[in-house]
């Protein structure tokens, strides 16, 4: 079956999706070309290249990508594609160059993407212009606040009204630092699953799984701080909230504001002091750092695979239908004491590595996801939970009890829409059919 | 260990506990990098109350295991505790796949009447930069 002939309409209903999303090896490539080869897809930030000459190997879905901060300190998306045969021109994940340099036959590329040697020059004549030929740079670049995506497609909508609503939210994540500025250079957690992609996107904004799949966890928490975890309760008050264009979020606003009747839930800024509150009032005023230490970061996913939980960006890279890798970045937060950011590394340690509490088993769910899925006598998923009682917001949002699929739902009409798309084709594509047509 | 025996493994250590895996690196820096594993005698305690609870899904079904151990070198540090150095490869299997760890493990040991027990340990994963779907188990 070809991409063509795929019926997303059917595939994807309000209150459930076919088993076949995760399955199909022709809707995976389709998703390869239509979400991250075409949308904007989040690449790496700022604060991990402060230097010029700082660069981190990344991907935009299948492409090999180097971020760099070139010689005069402007961050670029290059494709790590030497323009003469292809090969990659930088092998290690993270470091700092004034040159990329193809091993293959020697040509050299400054950190800007110039092209500034070519063994053996003469050898390709007079026209040969070596300022038409440095690395190819991602066609569209965008950054907010640090965070750096990139298109790999000429045209489409801008960043900005990509990421909406999700703006917002990105905000309360960077201004817990007191500067308003993230230091992205703790290392990275990168762990794998045998299940698809959509698994993990679908499940880090779940509020409905922790109190079953995290119990023994919050139990040890439960334990240790003598609390009772209820954010996660079926009568909690916190909420699920659809913010558009397929980013969605758990909301512990509300939960947080009425009091701690349990920890935190997001254990962003323990250990926080009149000191560390001080800095904020200052910064922010007393009503916004109120806020935003009430909010205590965000726990969001920007469609499709960036996902902000506790202190991490964690980016899920799609490899296969049944083969996903996860890659955890926590931050540290610039102009707060250093204890705070040492818990921010513990907290973090504990709970979302490979050897955590938490995401370990969710991963164990995603495998048991994976092989259930090919029970096809009855090939749906339910998606339903909460579409009873869900409501829009004065803000345009749509708005669910804690546990309820309200983010699921958001994710899968956002994903049907893209995948449906056919007018949101790059010009330069649409171009090249009218030319074929005119021959 | 590889018989997770969860509690004989635990009261091998010491209150000053500190069990340390590295990622990324080898000599990351605990105060501004983050580890696999940085546990005090309390987070210790309670990973194994969590691997004990019947409820840590990433070990149901629990991993078997079979480690080797060998090059192993003793230093005596100051204060009359010992350094051991000791290579290891370890081949655990989870629902039908097969994985081989390896690394090099530091122990500090304190003599504690005729036996020792664990102040330190430090695992140095030859692995530690590389994508890892499971380290539940005792490593």
């Amino acid at each position: 079956m070809t991409a063509q002939s795929i019926d997303y309409d059917t595939l994807v209903s309000d209150d459930r999706v076919h088993g076949r999303v995760y399955l199909d090896p022709d809707i995976f490539e389709d998703e390869i070309a239509k979400i991250f080869h075409r949308g904007w897809v989040y690449v790496g930030h700022t604060g991990e290249i402060p230097e010029p000459g700082d660069y981190r190997l990344r991907k935009i879905g299948r492409a090999p990508v180097i971020m760099v901060r070139d010689d005069r300190g402007e961050v670029r998306l290059l494709l790590n594609r030497c323009r003469h045969r292809a090969a990659t021109v930088c092998q290690t994940a993270q470091g700092n160059a004034k040159v990329f340099r193809c091993a293959y036959h020697g040509w050299t590329y400054r950190n800007d993407g110039e092209l500034s040697a070519v063994t053996y020059q003469d050898g390709y004549g007079w026209s040969f212009r070596k300022e038409e030929m440095g690395l190819t740079s991602v066609p569209r670049m965008g950054t907010y606040r640090g965070f750096v995506f990139g298109s790999l497609a000429a045209d489409g909508i801008s960043l900005d009204e990509h990421l909406g609503a999700a703006k917002g939210q990105i905000d309360l994540f960077i201004d817990l630092s007191p500067e308003g500025e993230l230091d992205v250079r703790s290392g990275v957690n990168k762990y794998s699953y045998t299940g698809n992609w959509k698994l993990q996107i679908e499940n880090a904004i779940d509020g409905y799984h922790p109190n079953l799949v995290h119990q023994s966890t919050f139990e040890v928490i439960r334990k240790r701080t003598k609390a009772t975890m209820d954010a996660f309760n079926g009568n909690s008050i916190g909420e699920t909230r659809d913010l558009g264009n397929g980013h969605v979020m758990l909301d512990f606003r509300r939960y947080n504001r009425a009091g701690a009747r349990g920890p935190r839930v997001l254990p962003t800024i323990s250990g926080r002091g009149p000191e560390y509150r001080d800095a904020m009032v200052r910064r922010y005023g007393a009503e916004r750092a109120e806020e935003l230490i009430t909010a205590g970061g965000t726990h969001l996913l920007v469609f499709p695979n960036l996902i902000l939980i506790g202190v991490q960006i964690r980016v899920v890279q799609p490899v296969s239908t049944d083969y996903t890798e996860v890659y955890l970045y926590p931050t540290l937060l610039k102009g707060v004491p250093s204890e705070m950011n040492v818990a921010r590394l513990r907290g973090h340690d504990g709970f979302y590595g490979p050897a955590g509490g938490i995401a370990p088993d969710d991963i164990e769910m995603f495998a048991r996801v994976q092989e259930g899925l090919h029970a096809e006598v009855d090939p749906w998923l339910l998606f339903s939970r909460g579409l009873h009682r869900e409501r829009r917001d004065a803000d345009g949002s749509i708005v669910g009890q804690m546990t309820d699929e309200v983010p699921q739902r958001g994710i899968w009409s956002h994903w049907k829409k893209v995948m449906m798309a056919t007018t949101e084709l790059p010009h330069h594509q649409a171009d090249l059919r009218r030319v074929a047509a005119a021959d | 260990m590889d018989e997770n025996a969860y509690d004989e493994w635990l009261s091998l250590w010491t209150d000053d506990a500190l069990y340390w895996v590295p990622c990324n690196r080898d000599d990351s820096d605990p105060a501004r990098e983050i580890s696999a594993i940085y546990d005090d005698r309390a987070r210790l305690q309670g990973r194994i109350d969590r691997l004990k609870s019947g409820m840590a899904f990433a070990q149901d079904p629990k991993s078997r295991m079979r480690r080797l151990i060998s090059n192993i070198e003793i230093e005596e540090a100051d204060n009359g505790d010992l350094i051991v150095s000791s290579n290891f490869m370890l081949v655990e299997l989870r629902r039908s796949k097969q994985d081989v760890f390896a690394g090099r493990t530091i122990h500090r040991l304190r003599s504690d009447g005729d036996s020792f027990r664990i102040s330190h340990k430090k695992v140095l994963l030859v692995n530690n930069d590389e994508v890892i779907d499971n380290l539940t188990f005792l490593i």
